[in-house]
């Protein structure tokens, strides 16, 4: 185990981030569902566990066959994320044109 | 136009006092009173019921004009800084030929501000280097368009991408066109304005038209 500032300041931000959703569930706000409490428990608990036993990735790594090439698998993971966010921007962008087609057909229906 | 109650009714009236009879006009959502402003000029007025943005008000418009079988159309701005005198000269070019008539501003006269003519700038150059095709202005509104642009031009974007979608139109489907020079009055409501294009906007529609085209 590794403590450092920065794990210190890893572990306030996700305690804040999990605690901030956690009560947002339970309070059954619009939007709040079990898949986001356990992504956000996931992502934010990950990234403390990393921070507090770094070698444990490390490990990790050596047992998928990466060695001491991590960044090589960080790398990949930045690519894979940028595609995911291309294909959300597109689906956003046609939903927009689709909403925009739907608020002209009514605007005109009138002059037809 | 959005939430342009102050002036728009102002605006309409010195379009009419042109002689110009054939008016639509696009509220696009507003939340003001925009909408009976407008309808008390007694013009033709389409309403989008959520803010959509300025391309999609204009290709609202321009989706009207092609329904009432109009062979010539003049797009402006709701916020008065176009002159309606300038619309006589658009339309002379259209007669003349041309299929799209750009209206260019002067960006030497001194009451228009220098970030307007360094945007400007910037998106003439972007434009360019998108559809290879150099124009004096091409974010301005003021714009003359006959039938055969308008049945052949096909945009995409809601917001002030449109502007710069067209001159690729204008490219894609080797349309004639010319430039004309307008006037443009910057008031203080103008300057104060929240939905003008910002900086960002610009930004965000450099970006939009890298990715989407």
């Amino acid at each position: 185990m590794s403590i450092t500032s920065l794990s210190l300041i890893l572990l306030i931000f996700s305690l804040y981030s999990i605690g901030e959703r956690s009560i947002r569930f339970f309070r059954k706000e619009q939007n709040q569902s079990v898949f986001k409490l356990i992504a956000t428990i996931f992502i934010w608990g990950g990234i403390s566990y990393i921070a507090f036993f770094p070698i444990h990735v490390r490990q990790f790594s050596e047992k998928l066959g990466f060695g001491d090439n991590l960044n090589t698998l960080i790398f990949f993971g930045f690519i894979v994320v940028f595609f995911i966010l291309f294909r959300l921007l597109s689906i956003l962008e046609k939903n927009e044109r689709l909403l925009t087609e739907i608020i002209r057909k009514e605007a005109l229906k009138d002059l037809k | 136009m959005y939430n342009e109650s102050k002036v728009i009714f102002s605006v309409i009236r010195s379009i009419q006092k042109e002689g110009w009879k054939k008016i639509i006009a696009v509220d696009d959502g507003s939340n003001d009173n925009t909408y009976n402003e407008i309808k008390k000029t007694g013009i033709i007025v389409l309403r989008h019921s959520i803010n959509r943005g300025k391309g999609a008000a204009v290709k609202t418009g321009l989706e009207a004009a092609k329904i009432l079988g109009s062979k010539i159309v003049v797009t402006l701005d709701s916020d008065g800084q176009h002159d309606p005198k300038d619309i006589k000269k658009m339309v002379t070019e259209i007669k003349k030929g041309y299929d799209v008539v750009l209206g260019i501003r002067d960006f030497k006269k001194r009451h228009i501000p220098r970030y307007k003519a360094f945007g400007n700038y910037l998106g003439n150059f972007f434009t360019w280097m998108f559809y290879g095709l150099w124009v004096k202005d091409s974010q301005s509104g003021f714009r003359a368009y006959n039938k055969n642009a308008i049945d052949l031009i096909k945009t995409n974007n809601d917001r002030y991408e449109f502007e710069t979608e067209i001159v690729r139109e204008i490219v894609r489907n080797n349309l004639k066109w010319t430039e004309k020079v307008i006037d443009v009055r910057y008031s203080d409501y103008d300057q104060k304005k929240r939905n003008k294009q910002s900086f960002w906007s610009a930004v965000k529609m450099i970006i939009k038209l890298v990715l989407f085209g």
